[in-house]
């Protein structure tokens, strides 16, 4: 099951995409290409278009212009029901008057597949999502995570070469999320399946993705790994969406900095590359590589393992992010601070 | 295959075979009813001029509206208070007077007539109490007065105006009531400004179904009224069964057309004023006439909310802190209204088993020989069996053709789906006498008069249209994304149907199997006028028998028709009429 799988995970290509609803550009001019077995992501705010790019994959709506390629081919002409992906839906979109034995031979049925085969798959799949023991529930009978186990199953059982996700975490509570976030992530990498998923929670687009895709307005902004996305956003709107972005309006006291700015950029820092100390203690000894301002702290939030300033600077204010360790300062509302960090963590962005 | 695959990807295809039949049935001869009526290609009012220039018409005209209005209002003084007071039951006592209620209203109209004309009559239950004990000498004329045509008409209307009223009174949040309590509202000021605001839809779909009907009465109004109490139907059918001059008929349909169209557009100008944009809306409505029609769309849904089994078992709430006192009314209440809808059946069912030569209640003597004169009459048999086949046939085609619609309906835009739900719903919105006419010559033109198919092609029009109102209130709540997942697994759009759409909707398909069975079961105004005089169906036997009293056969007859409800309630109890024990809370859309 395993080697199959790996063989048959698929390309997958939009060619400049736009998609209209009446005079609304849902998606804009979209061009992407998600590799074999990769988990990819599409994150963006509320409306950007993600559902909609889904929507166009799983061949639920027509492109207005453009193609999209599904292991080389255009799939323009095939309908959504030759199109063989596996779908997790928001709410699951379990049968309701289908036992989950009987949701889960589904797609089999429609293949096919023998009633002996079936019923081999079923228990197999059963087991590696550990729902041995509901199989002849409903599905109204089950938890939210169970069911959402189901439809993970449901999507997956029939060895897909594609497989979409949308919000699929969307309606649990923090810690299953989590724990489902884990069982994702290993059921996509023993069924190495190219996998699009949509999400607008970052945490989640970071923990699992191979890559991310950052829409706005049925725009790509940016797309990139994780780690690249996070540390060198290409935009402002990147920047801030991925994460805490502290803009730096004015940065007069770093004269090197100033030229090297390309025009039209601003600098940004993220909260956790800066350090805060008191406004008395001394400079430390490598002082030379860091930048330093002084300034006032306006808020402090504490956040579990974290603590979150924030410092007014001039006319600005900047977030600061700390790890809580033993033996640190703690600032009050008030309190004189300085705040240090490395020319080099500082990031130009596009406006 | 690849043509119905081609149909899918077009859901409005869909609507075709409906709409061909509505087209050629009703749709095409009411147009032509039309031209005739102003002498086209002439075009001329001398009809419409002709026919008001007759007191006896004006007067017709005035009187159809005073009785519809008067009927609607009992119907509302009886129906509002009932409605609260079954909402307000325990669960146990509500369900038992919701099927208490729902009996009659799936009873034979015919039936539930005649029950009146054994009560009401000279020699009828009333009558003759009173003479045996004395307190009268001669037999009062109870009958073919107007209050026997209110009694009637309100028994008949009163479970369309109740059914409607608890469905959205159930639906009220009791503890907004509670709240306004506890911000200090008496009682009263609690109802009248709480409960009462949030019942209204419920109030207007009861108003304006009850109005909509008694405009287009014919069968009650004849059968119990006298001859000064005519309706506008009584009269266009005696046009056509004396003349047939088809240009004056068809102007006396369409003015009753016209005034049902005019105080639909009125009534529901008028409360949609209780609303806050009421003013602008009704402005719209003068104009178009067409918010009040889309309203009628939504008020027939409200008929359909049996069958939204989750409607009537959710949001249980009592009624709290009522008094003795007012318990005691309220139960009273209950029950005199009770007795007012069951009690004319109960008395046909016992007079049935009439020993002598005569009806009578009660009977001095038991026997069955009304039911073996019914059993050994070829020609009830032949009537029952015909109407039995016919209602088959209908039920099969209307189900097949209405669930088609409703699909494609579901899947269009907004305004095309109003647009055509309207059209189709107009053989049940429309009075029945001009259906009739409108039928009688689309059959004509096909040469279908007298025939069996033609019988089955009018009552289908109708039937069409109560199964997609049925299907479409199941639709709504069917969660598309369930078919997408289906695709996405590879089934094809019609596995998807199979196998996924109508399996969740198959409720309402039932419903809408059963209404339509009912409704040709019951018709009598458009089959005798498309019946010839070949075709025999046990309504049109009953009314004939009504009319003329010729054999108490009939008696027998009404009785095992009162007992079709039962069954047709354990139909629906069978196909899904019922609290689903834990398949609610999760996907209740998707299960109802
Ligand atoms: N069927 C439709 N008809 C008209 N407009 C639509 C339709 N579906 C989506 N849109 C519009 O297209 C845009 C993108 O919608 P889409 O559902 O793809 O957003 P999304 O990124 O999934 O948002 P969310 O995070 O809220 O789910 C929105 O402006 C939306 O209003
Ligand atoms: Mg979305």
């Amino acid at each position: 099951m395993l080697e199959k799988s790996l063989i048959q995970a698929t390309q997958i290509e939009f060619h400049r995409v736009t998609k209209m609803y009446g005079p609304v550009a849902a998606v804009r001019d979209l061009s992407l290409t998600v590799h074999r077995g990769e988990f990819l992501t599409i994150l963006g705010p509320s409306g950007s278009g993600k559902t909609t790019t889904l929507m166009l994959l799983a061949g639920f709506e027509a492109p207005t212009k453009g193609d999209i390629l599904i292991a080389g081919k255009s799939v323009a002409a095939v309908p959504s029901y030759r199109r063989d992906q596996g779908i997790v839906f928001q709410s699951y979109a379990l049968f309701p008057h289908l036992t989950v034995r009987r949701n889960l031979e589904f797609p089999l049925e429609m293949r096919g597949i023998k009633a002996t085969e079936r019923t081999a798959r079923v228990d197999r799949i059963l087991e590696r999502v550990h729902l041995s023991d509901f199989c002849d529930r409903m599905p109204s009978q089950l938890s939210g995570g169970q069911q959402q186990r189901v439809a993970l199953a449901r999507a997956l059982i029939a060895d897909p070469p594609v497989l979409l996700l949308d919000e699929p975490l969307g309606a649990l509570d923090r810690n299953l999320r989590e724990q489902m976030q884990v069982e994702i992530k290993s059921l996509h990498k023993d069924f190495g399946i190219t996998t699009v998923c949509v999400t607008h929670d970052q945490e989640e687009a970071l923990t699992l993705s191979d890559r991310i895709v950052v829409m706005r307005e049925g725009r790509i902004e940016q797309t990139d790994t994780p780690e690249a996305l996070y540390d060198r956003p290409a935009n402002r709107f990147v920047a801030s969406f991925l994460g805490e972005a502290n803009i730096l309006e004015n940065l007069g006291f770093d004269r090197e900095l100033v030229a090297t700015q390309p025009p039209g950029t601003f600098a940004m820092i993220r909260p956790e590359r800066i350090c805060v100390f008191p406004a008395d203690k001394t400079k430390r000894a490598d002082a030379g590589q860091r930048q330093s301002v002084t300034g006032t702290v306006d808020d402090m939030i504490y956040a579990g393992p974290l603590r979150k300033y924030r410092v007014r600077v001039g006319n600005s204010l900047l977030m600061v992010r700390e790890h809580v360790a033993s033996g640190q300062d703690i600032f009050r509302p008030g309190d004189e601070v300085r705040l240090e960090w490395l020319s080099s963590d500082i990031r130009f962005v596009a406006a | 295959m690849q043509t119905l695959q081609k149909l899918g990807r077009m859901p409005i295809g869909l609507t075709v075979p409906a709409l061909t039949i509505l087209l050629v049935v009703f749709g095409l001869p009411i147009v032509l009813l039309f031209l005739t009526s102003v002498n086209a290609p002439a075009l001329s009012l001398s009809n419409y001029q002709a026919f008001l220039r007759q007191p006896a018409n004006v007067r017709v005209l005035f009187q159809t509206i005073q009785v519809s209005v008067v009927a609607t209002a009992i119907c509302l003084i009886i129906g509002y208070p009932m409605a609260y007071l079954i909402t307000a039951a325990s669960k146990r006592v509500r369900m038992v007077l919701l099927v208490l209620v729902i009996i009659p209203y799936l009873t034979s109209l015919l039936v539930r007539t005649y029950a009146w004309i054994v009560i009401l009559g000279d020699s009828g239950l009333i009558n003759n109490l009173l003479l045996s004990t004395g307190l009268i000498s001669s037999p009062l004329s109870l009958i073919y007065s107007r209050m026997a045509v209110y009694i009637g008409m309100v028994h008949i209307m009163l479970p369309v105006m109740i059914l409607p009223l608890v469905s959205v009174m159930m639906g009220i949040d009791k503890s907004l009531v509670a709240a306004a309590r506890s911000m200090g509202a008496p009682p009263f000021a609690a109802f009248w400004r709480v409960f009462l605001p949030l019942s209204l839809p419920g109030l207007r779909s009861g108003l304006l179904l009850v109005f909509v009907f008694c405009l287009g009465f014919y069968i009650t109004p004849a059968a119990l009224g006298g001859l000064r109490d005519a309706m506008l139907s009584t009269l266009i059918a005696a046009q056509v069964a004396s003349s047939f001059n088809m240009a004056q008929t068809a102007a006396s349909a369409f003015i009753l057309l016209g005034i049902a169209a005019v105080m639909l557009s009125v009534l529901g100008l008028d409360l949609a004023d209780t609303k806050t944009h009421g003013t602008r809306l009704a402005r719209k409505s003068w104009r178009s006439g067409l918010p009040s029609f889309r309203a009628l769309t939504r008020d027939l849904n409200e008929l359909a909310s049996p069958y939204r089994a989750k409607r009537w078992t959710a949001k249980l709430y009592q009624a709290g802190g009522s008094s003795g006192l007012w318990t005691t009314l309220g139960t009273l209440f209950v029950l005199l209204v009770m007795l007012y809808l069951l009690f004319p059946s109960v008395v046909v069912i016992i007079m049935s088993f009439s020993g002598g030569e005569f009806l009578e209640f009660p009977p001095s003597t038991l026997s069955l020989k009304w039911y073996s004169s019914f059993f050994g009459d070829p020609s009830w048999t032949g009537a029952a069996w015909m109407s039995i086949q016919i209602g088959v046939a209908v039920a099969v085609l209307s189900t097949i053709v209405g669930t088609l619609a409703a699909y494609g309906l579901n899947r269009t835009f907004p305004r095309l789906r109003s647009f055509l739900t309207l059209i189709i719903l107009a053989p049940i919105t429309f009075p029945s006498i001009v259906v009739g006419i409108a039928a009688y010559f689309g059959l004509l033109n096909l040469g279908l008069i007298g025939t069996k198919t033609g019988i089955i092609l009018t009552h289908s029009i109708g039937a069409i249209a109560y199964v997609v109102v049925i299907v479409s209130a199941t639709l709504a709540n069917f969660d598309r994304r369930l078919e997408q997942a289906a695709k996405s697994m590879r089934a094809g759009p019609l596995q998807t149907f199979r196998r996924v759409t109508l399996p969740l909707i198959r409720p309402g398909v039932m419903g809408g199997a059963l209404f339509a069975f009912i409704h040709s079961f019951d018709e009598v105004v458009k089959t005798s006028l498309v019946s010839g005089f070949s075709v025999r169906t046990l309504p049109l036997k009953m009314w004939e028998n009504i009319r003329n009293q010729i054999d108490p056969t009939i008696a027998a007859v009404a009785s095992l028709l009162i007992l079709l409800p039962l069954l047709w309630l354990l139909v629906l109890y069978v196909t899904g009429w019922r609290p689903r024990p834990r398949a609610q809370n999760v996907l209740p859309d998707a299960v109802s």
